[in-house]
């Protein structure tokens, strides 16, 4: 009950912010679709004729996946740099609850919320190009989750290094370019990458969508991979988080002294 | 009387970022505050007051020491102590400022894992009470400065915890706005029964909210004792002597050599003495010397002192007054 309480004060805050705030939600919404209207122009005039449809339905799915992937991976990180900044981390870190639980919840929640922003400019993108993904929601909706998981203990990680660090904002900027890379590099070039948060889940993601693999299809080993990606990827990011914060109580570092 | 915060040999030392020069901001300090008091934490700027705060709301871990709330150790059991505590840390930025007056009193109750219709009724009161319910619906943002420090305090009475930090509640206040925090507080001090440490480095606020203070200087504990106390202990003992005429070369040096303290303020119509006794006899001995030459006495007052001088004498290290 106090887990639902929690859960339900943090999303109905993004929520809140979201609305109130909504010229900068639209402002991202058009950056995301100016650069992906680009992207497909570029396909059309340069890329080669003969693979143009498959091009195009890669640059959405990768597109749309670095999009979610850099919301969910950067979230809290920006969360406790912003917190931080404002001087409210402390009263956060007040909370007989734990920093953490409350970070856990805001994430979920703007999971949720960026996940519907996601869906819908994932059908813009389609409606803009006329390409139709198989959107096998039973065999998608797993390996998400799994991998959203994964992203979570990332984004722990970042937190915690935000706590710690304070200045990371040039970090992250830089870390959307790795994401980019993660993200768009297929996993044949190189395999070892499975084993990265995020990788083996938008290379399933890319085979159910434009392959049109089936839930029946996917290995076993595959969602082996994503399992143990999922757990330990979390329980390692809590784990850092924890000690981060740990760490700055020791020395002082939560407070913007 | 049942004590309910316990501070136990507490040291923090800082290290500076860039310097790596390490500050030792509080001194084995201990002290203990007993159930529904309202204690007074008194000290210049840098004396170690935030950090006394911060340490006991376990938002900093000691080098050493212990801190109980309720008989729970800080550190062993972080989150459950917190339980107990709630607290408006200095500054203005206990809130969110992009959030309504309500929605920020909702958000951190949730936060303590209550349901927005388990506190409505105890938040419309708190509201009502701390006149912001025209305000209710105002972002935080457009609040002024006073309002924004009663919304902070409103929260962390919704948390309904026993004990309650401010850390210089009427720090860069107005005047009014700052009397009309202390009258909240006076309020909350009488009606709720809570447990209440104030940190200032005004006086006024201390004398008038609190029962009793502990003085801390350079990170240390100067004196702990009831407000009322060092009030007479300092009333009793300062006088202004008025004298007809002027003392002598010889009468000067003997009494500075008595009393070092002394201060000799001469003038053609009337000089003035001024001085702190350590105890009540030694006035015999400054007559004496006054004797001597028959020095005419207009006057003698004992000093009335606001807790403004009590503090300063303490703060400048005239221990002796304050350790009887
Ligand atoms: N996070 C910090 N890092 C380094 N030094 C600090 C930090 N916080 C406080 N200090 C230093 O510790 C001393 C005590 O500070 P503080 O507890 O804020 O005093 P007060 O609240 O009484 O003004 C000061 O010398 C201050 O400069
Ligand atoms: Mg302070």
């Amino acid at each position: 009950m106090q887990w639902f309480n929690l859960f339900n004060a943090n999303i109905r805050k993004e929520y809140i912010e979201l609305k109130r705030y909504l010229p900068n939600t639209l402002a991202m919404l058009f950056t995301f679709y100016f650069v992906f209207l680009g992207m497909f122009f570029g396909i059309q005039v340069i890329g080669d004729p003969s693979v143009q449809d498959i091009n195009t339905q890669y640059a959405i799915v990768n597109y749309v996946f670095w999009f979610l992937t850099i919301m969910v991976i950067q979230d809290i990180g920006w969360q406790v740099i912003n917190e931080g900044m404002r001087d409210t981390l402390e009263q956060l870190s007040m909370s007989p609850m734990g920093i953490w639980k409350i970070m856990t919840t805001r994430l979920l929640a703007t999971t949720l919320l960026n996940f519907i922003i996601v869906v819908f400019l994932l059908f813009l993108s389609m409606l803009t190009t006329g390409q139709w993904l198989n959107i096998d929601v039973g065999t998608l909706l797993p390996i998400l989750l799994l991998t959203l998981i994964s992203m979570f203990g990332i984004g722990f990680i970042i937190a915690g290094i935000s706590i710690v660090l304070k200045q990371v904002q040039a970090f992250l900027q830089i870390l959307q370019f790795i994401l980019a890379g993660l993200t768009f590099v297929p996993l044949t070039v190189a395999p070892f990458l499975a084993f990265f948060p995020f990788v083996k889940g938008v290379d399933l993601v890319r085979s159910v969508m434009i392959d049109g693999v089936t839930l029946s299809q996917i290995q076993a080993t595959d969602w082996a991979i994503l399992s143990v990606n999922a757990v330990v990827y979390f329980v390692l990011g809590l784990f850092i988080f924890l000690y981060c914060e740990r760490f700055a109580m020791k020395r002082g570092l939560l407070a913007h002294y | 009387m049942e004590s309910i915060i316990e501070v136990r040999n507490i040291k923090k030392t800082y290290k500076k970022r860039k310097s790596k020069e390490i500050i030792t901001a509080v001194n084995d300090i201990s002290f203990t505050v007993n159930k529904g008091e309202i204690l007074g934490l008194l000290g210049p700027n840098g004396a170690g007051k935030t950090t006394t705060i911060k340490l006991i709301c376990g938002l900093l871990i000691p080098d050493s020491g212990f801190i109980k709330v309720n008989g729970i150790d800080t550190q062993e059991k972080r989150l459950h102590a917190l339980r107990h505590i709630s607290a408006v840390l200095e500054g203005n930025r206990n809130l969110y400022w992009r959030l309504t007056v309500r929605e920020n009193l909702e958000y951190f109750a949730g936060n303590r894992g209550k349901s927005r219709k388990e506190v409505a009724l105890e938040i419309d009161d708190l509201l009502e009470k701390f006149r912001l319910k025209e305000k209710e619906k105002e972002l935080v943002n457009r609040l002024s400065r006073g309002m924004q420090q009663k919304l902070a305090i409103a929260v962390a009475m919704l948390a309904d915890s026993e004990v309650i930090l401010l850390d210089e509640p009427t720090l860069g206040l107005d005047v009014e706005t700052g009397y009309e925090v202390r009258e909240m507080l006076q309020d909350i001090v009488k009606n709720y029964n809570r447990t209440i440490i104030i940190s200032s480095h005004d006086m006024d606020v201390i004398q008038n909210l609190c029962e009793r203070t502990v003085i801390i200087n350079h990170g240390e504990i100067v004196t702990n004792d009831k407000v009322d106390n060092l009030l007479r202990l300092f009333d009793v003992r300062a006088y202004t002597i008025t004298l007809d005429g002027f003392l002598s070369e010889h009468q000067q040096q003997l009494l500075l050599q008595k009393f070092p303290q002394l201060e000799y303020i001469p003038d053609t119509i009337q000089s003035t003495l001024k001085v702190d006794l350590t105890k009540s006899e030694e006035i015999y001995d400054l007559f004496d010397v006054l004797k001597l030459e028959h020095t005419p006495v207009e006057s003698i007052d004992k000093k009335t002192v606001n807790f403004e001088e009590v503090f300063m004498k303490i703060v400048k290290g005239e221990k002796q007054y304050a350790m009887v």
